[in-house]
């Protein structure tokens, strides 16, 4: 008799709440983490075109991105760099991971070369020669042609 | 009979009223997608750049190598001076002879970055792989 009732009630209805809770922490957990994505990069930075050129590839943790403002100022992970702090950074880099890190470099369009050329010549110097830009292949909300 | 009928009644008083949760739900679905911000799709060009001891040896350049270089006002296709709609069909053409070649982009110190990019979209658009980039002044 005690074993009919259990069942009985099984099969009327799944429990939601335990479904519900986790629904809930995996929505926080994507929002939290989609905003920590674009925090890591100044928002100012108007990247020039590019929709011929590779779409970003699987990232690689160890990826130095290196962003360069209209004025020339370098930024990495949104904290100011100065020339000599950068190169520091370069070499630690390089010294810790090897001579593949990732360089990306992330400069505004209006960029001067001249400050790109130091950002690239410290990465040389630190034995860095393969360099990556950054572009925007495709702004968000438009349609593929 | 009669405890039949008070279990059945009892199971709807002890669940949770569904109703008002949907709907802080629907609020905060809503809310997200109103405040999202879709994100653009980053492209990455490579490039290399020449080490310092390359450089040194590099006095006797190979023939075969295209030579573009920017300037502030416009870009130079092996010395000669092209505009940007007439370089992609160049690129194109060259790149259909051999996908391996060396580019080299020589960009003056003060040309804005746009126009380097610009260039190197071209490159990646005809599949040319060896790009280089010297910095002139």
């Amino acid at each position: 008799m005690k074993r009919r009732k259990k069942r009985a009630v099984d099969n009327a209805e799944i429990n939601m709440t335990p479904m519900i809770d986790v629904v809930f922490q995996m929505i926080i957990f994507f929002v939290c983490t989609a905003d920590m994505d674009r925090k890591a990069f100044d928002e100012k930075i108007r990247l020039a075109m590019s929709p011929h050129g590779p779409a970003e590839e699987k990232k690689d943790p160890r990826t130095v991105t290196i962003e360069v403002d209209k004025k020339g100022n370098i930024q990495i992970f949104r904290t100011p760099y100065s020339f000599a702090a950068m190169q520091q950074t370069l070499h630690k880099a390089v010294a810790e991971y090897g001579q593949t890190v990732p360089v990306v470099i992330r400069g505004d369009a209006e960029t001067k070369h001249a400050d790109i050329k130091r950002v690239m010549d410290a990465a040389s110097g630190a034995g860095l020669w393969k360099i990556k830009f950054a572009a925007t292949k495709e702004v968000a909300g438009t349609v593929k042609k | 009979m009669a405890m039949r009928t008070r279990r059945k009644s009892e199971t709807p008083s002890g669940e949770i009223p569904m109703t008002p949760m949907i709907d802080v739900v629907f609020q905060l679905l809503i809310y997200f997608l109103v405040t999202m911000k879709p994100v653009d799709v980053v492209a990455n060009l490579d490039v290399f750049r020449p080490s310092s001891q390359e450089q040194r040896e590099q006095t006797e350049t190979p023939p075969k190598m295209i030579r573009i270089a920017i300037y502030a006002d416009g870009f130079t296709i092996n010395d000669k001076p092209v505009r940007l709609e007439d370089l992609e069909g160049l690129i194109v053409k060259l790149a259909s002879y051999d996908k391996a070649q060396t580019i080299m982009i020589m960009c003056t110190a003060q040309s804005p970055h746009e126009k380097l990019v610009q260039v190197l979209d071209l490159c990646a658009g005809a599949g040319l792989k060896n790009l280089s980039v010297v910095s002139t002044n």
